[in-house]
């Protein structure tokens, strides 16, 4: 390649190398900076000090909130998963009123998601919708005998609402591979006497695999850092990170709003190493078959 | 058998999407709806008259909801976050569906990043610089950090758009004694076009989704429509009000939702991450 | 379009900064000593055209009243008013401390007035970040009583303990009260006090809770369950010290009973009978369970909460206040506070001297249900007629029995060590002896 091209490559992948260095690559430095004390925007700069780091990692109660974070973003990340490569693969079938049905299941990917919390808040809660149906048929007469959804550590109503928000783009994001793919393989597989469940594990969910690889990855990420629903519809304490680092912040004291920083770098971490390690296995896992 | 049992599925989906807005339909024409009524005990219109301050969708719609100041937000940022998107991924996303070069992979995954890293990191890390820039509380700080979670999207999209074009054209023109920008005028932007509005639709969409950064950097001077149906229930409850605020704050999603249906391509999302 | 519209917020930010910030601590210097006249003040006003009032957005009527009524009668005056809706004061006051710390200093920063009282006035004053003694110095500071002989001058002059130093106007006043809901219980059979509150809820386990500390609606109801508790029986008076002069080991002495107290009902509010205790976040939660019968009784600041609550329809029908607890329903004023940094400070000043007039505060009793900040015995016979009927009025009490029941809150600097102390004790469950888990709340709080 002559060097005069590749200044002109170079030139037009600049801009956007540029803006995410500084701003993403920024970010982070900053945020790591801050959470071992270097914060002279507040007064405070007793770089590198890793008390607040210490603190909060010699804290039980810390590793019950990444307890909680995970175990949230992981559960809803599964149920996304399975129901939205299901959702996929149905919609491949034609069936009465698909056109309107392709534009319905999409709308929660459209919404934000203090919508799908403010539908939760008045169908799931002791006293929503499910409870008062409940009582109209007489299973219960009072709302607190109602089995609670929302606000306990068990986090159906968090769940729920990331389910409803990720499940179509699970959907919307298998079915693309799904179109762009035909079905000749599979038809293919059928002829020679194969199974309909041996054809989708051993011809369909290879070809699908990267779509829910990229989109389970990007509703975990999500689903770790998220706050809205945590905050709204979580148990209390212990919190998930996210709103441990809120609270952090908006307390009295001060130092305490390190120690927030020292949380969300944490979580930066952990869900980076989650995140590197499943797209590591994922790859090895490829990689495997490419040579078998 | 499977058949039945195929179309219930799809039933039970389109009711777990739709049927909870019935309820929030009803709450925001209730003016006071205790457990167990399964109807209002008493209605909005019912009240109306004798109350001093606006209910319900009297108040939504009023200026005090702030509801529109919210929508114009919203929609400012998101077109102003869309086109810097589309200014600064449009020259790298043909370099990356056309060009190989060494680093390329990494190059790639460089730019994914941001989708896999919490946004509430983000957002906490940034804030206090922002607030001593001054950049808090102000629509340049929200577009700037709306920036990172919207690219990795936007050149997703572009890069698909520019894979399914083809150099031909372009080659073919340059050939005929097209100058470089008479090509990119008159023959790659109106092939390009349909790509980019989809492109554009998708980053709006996102940005005009985005809770917790606006949240941080609005420091509640700066309202969205997501910071403020979030204000109104974070509490955990919903009034008749809060109820009505929620239905308008889909209302562009289901506009969103008509258009990207003509101009999105569905294939355009199944791209692998980073590969 | 993208670049245009960056210069033009660029441009505006900047003419915002120039012209009248430099001689904005003269003004300051001018005002506070009485030199400038009340005429210069609003002529500056005018000139500076904007006020951004900063106050938690969570109320529906007050923001109404800000827009309906407080915005048209400042635009009378030359100013615009810019309500800033937050979700907690004290995002305001790390606003005001940041910009402070970067420099920015009066006609520089970017709040004008904020609503606070107690911990968070305590901040703003500690960081000395008060624009200074104004409120004794306005027009209208005639409606307030500073007679400091006079007892009823109490909450103009101290705010949670600490001397206001009239840094602050008063805005409103406030009780603590609870609803009970009468569709599920009779008026007579609500307890009166704390004993009587244990055995109802033994009675009827999960049929009640507080707002979780550290909201002000929860650290109240703890301050009340103290002062009830409090070992001498001296009720509130030794709370209004402070921390300093108490110290850790008497304070831990004087709280341990009533949070000892607060630990054996955990297991009979809301949620405890399947595991999950629940404290809802706020107001508006609160009011939600009250709504739907979860708990029979709500607490909260609110002389008029019932006739509003009623009159908006997030009260049950047969909602109606009672006395609890007996003797130790706590009473306070909150206030508009200007800060040192405050971009637009003659604006501020109309801003709190508008506030302080009688018509202001009767259409905000009428509007909100926040009950007057001014005194009624300084003004006319008239003007205290107005006033009283602006009032929504009473459900299920008299004034003569909220007047004889009352409490002063608790003093600032105690206010977080108690909160830190609720979050350990009760929140974590923390296993440690009671003193060293005061102990540990005052030391972190001190450095």
């Amino acid at each position: 390649m002559p060097p005069k091209r590749q200044i002109w490559l170079l030139m037009q992948l600049l801009p956007v190398m540029l803006v995410l260095t500084v701003l993403f690559g920024g970010a982070l430095l900053l945020g790591v900076a801050q959470a071992l004390g270097f914060a002279p925007w507040f007064g405070v700069n007793t770089f590198p000090d890793t008390s607040h780091f210490a603190a909060l990692w010699s804290d039980p109660v810390f590793w019950r909130s990444l307890g909680f974070t995970l175990y949230y973003a992981f559960v809803a990340t599964g149920l996304a998963v399975v129901f939205g490569v299901l959702l996929a693969l149905a919609l491949r079938e034609s069936f009465a009123g698909k056109t309107l049905f392709k534009y319905i299941y999409k709308l929660p990917l459209m919404i934000p998601y203090a919508v799908g919390i403010a539908l939760a808040v008045l169908l799931l809660g002791n006293g929503g919708m499910a409870s008062r149906m409940m009582a109209f048929v007489g299973v219960i007469d009072d709302p607190s005998q109602f089995p609670q959804i929302l606000k306990t550590h068990a986090g159906w109503g968090i769940i729920a609402v990331y389910v409803w928000k990720q499940l179509p783009f699970v959907a919307l994001t298998v079915y693309a591979v799904l179109l762009g793919l035909g079905r000749e393989t599979e038809e293919a597989a059928k002829v020679l006497g194969a199974h309909r469940w041996q054809v989708f594990w051993h011809v369909t969910l290879p070809q699908i695999l990267p779509a829910i690889v990229s989109s389970s990855l990007i509703i975990t990420a999500f689903n770790i850092g998220a706050f809205e629903a945590p905050f709204i519809l979580g148990g209390g304490f212990p919190d998930t990170l996210p709103v441990v680092a809120w609270r952090y912040f908006n307390d009295a004291d001060y130092t305490l709003q390190l120690r927030g920083m020292a949380v969300v770098v944490t979580l930066a971490i952990v869900s980076g190493v989650v995140l590197f390690a499943y797209l590591g296995t994922y790859r090895r896992f490829e990689r495997k078959r490419g040579r078998s | 058998m499977f058949l039945r049992l195929h179309r219930s599925a799809l039933i039970l989906v389109a009711v777990f999407v739709l049927g909870p807005f019935v309820p929030l339909m009803i709450q925001s024409f209730a003016f006071r709806w205790g457990w167990p009524d399964l109807l209002p005990s008493t209605w909005w219109l019912e009240q109306r008259e004798k109350s001093l301050l606006p209910l319900a969708w009297d108040y939504v719609l009023s200026p005090y909801s702030r509801i529109l100041e919210a929508t114009l937000n919203t929609i400012l940022i998101g077109i102003v976050v869309t086109a810097l998107a589309l200014v600064i991924c449009l020259p790298a996303a043909r370099v990356l569906a056309r060009e190989t070069f060494p680093g390329k992979h990494a190059f790639e995954f460089f730019l994914a990043l941001p989708l896999i890293v919490p946004e509430a990191a983000i957002g906490i890390s940034l804030l206090m610089v922002f607030i001593k820039l001054g950049l808090a509380g102000s629509y340049l700080g929200i577009i700037i950090v709306h920036l990172i979670p919207t690219i990795p999207y936007m050149i997703r999209m572009l890069t698909a758009v520019y894979q399914g074009l083809g150099a031909e054209f372009e080659e073919q023109a340059m050939v005929l004694g097209a100058s470089r920008w008479q090509v990119l005028r008159l023959v790659t932007l109106p092939m390009l076009m349909p790509g980019v509005i989809a492109g554009a639709l998708f980053t709006f969409l996102v940005s005009s989704n985005i809770f917790l950064l606006t949240f941080f950097m609005g420091q509640g001077k700066i309202i969205t429509l997501p910071t403020l149906l979030f204000s109104k229930i974070s509490g955990g409850t919903l009034d008749a009000s809060a109820a009505g605020i929620a239905l308008v704050v889909t209302i562009p999603g289901v506009l969103l939702l008509l258009l990207s249906e003509r101009f999105i391509r569905e294939e355009a999302f199944g791209k692998g991450f980073g590969s | 379009m993208t670049i245009t519209l960056l210069r033009m917020t660029l441009a505006a930010s900047l003419l915002a900064t120039s012209a009248l910030a430099e001689d904005a601590a003269g003004f300051r210097e001018n005002f506070l000593s009485g030199a400038a006249p009340w005429e210069t003040v609003t002529k500056r006003a005018a000139d500076e055209g904007t006020v951004n009032l900063y106050y938690w957005g969570g109320s529906d009527p007050l923001n109404i009243w800000m827009d309906q009524v407080v915005t048209p009668d400042l635009a009378k005056l030359g100013v615009t008013l810019n309500p800033v809706r937050i979700t907690g004061t004290k995002d305001a006051i790390d606003l005001v401390l940041a910009e402070k710390g970067a420099g920015k200093a009066l006609g520089a920063g970017s709040v004008d007035a904020i609503w606070v009282n107690g911990e968070n006035f305590a901040t703003l004053k500690r960081q000395d970040a008060l624009f200074g003694s104004f409120a004794d110095k306005l027009p209208n500071s005639a409606h307030f009583e500073w007679d400091e002989t006079d007892p009823r001058a109490l909450l103009n002059l101290r705010d949670f303990g600490l001397a206001t130093e009239a840094a602050e106007v008063p805005w409103s006043g406030e009780q603590y009260v609870c609803a009970v809901n009468t569709g599920r219980v009779e008026h007579a059979a609500a307890p009166t006090t704390f004993a009587e509150l244990r055995t109802y809820l033994e009675a009827h386990p999960g049929k009640f809770s507080y707002v979780k500390p550290p909201h002000w609606l929860g650290n109240t109801f703890v301050q009340a369950a103290l002062y009830a508790h409090n070992p001498d029986g001296s009720g509130a008076t030794p709370f209004q010290e402070t921390l300093e002069s108490l110290g850790a080991a008497e304070l831990a002495r004087l709280i341990q009973p009533g949070f000892e107290y607060l630990k054996s009902i955990e297991p009979l509010l809301l949620g405890a009978q399947s595991g999950n205790i629940r404290y809802p976040e706020d107001g508006a939660a609160l009011n939600g369970l009250f709504l739907n019968g979860e708990i029979d009784f709500a607490c909260q600041f609110g002389l008029y909460a019932v006739a509003t609550n009623l009159a908006n329809g997030t009260f049950p029908e047969g909602a109606q206040s009672f006395i609890f607890p007996e003797g130790n329903m706590i009473k306070n004023k909150n206030y508009l506070a200007i800060p040192s940094n405050a971009p637009h400070p003659a604006a501020a000043l109309v801003l709190a001297d508008y506030m302080s007039s009688v018509a202001a505060q009767a259409s905000k009793l009428q509007f909100t249900g926040m009950p007057a900040g001014i005194d009624p015995w300084t003004l006319t016979t008239d003007e205290a007629e107005t006033l009283s009927a602006a009032a929504p009025g009473y459900i299920g009490v008299t004034q003569a029995e909220l007047d004889a029941n009352t409490a002063p809150d608790t003093n600032a600097t105690l206010v977080d060590v108690i909160e830190a102390v609720w979050l350990d004790y009760i929140e974590r469950g923390s296993a440690d002896p009671f003193d060293v888990i005061v102990a540990r709340a005052v030391s972190n709080l001190s450095n």
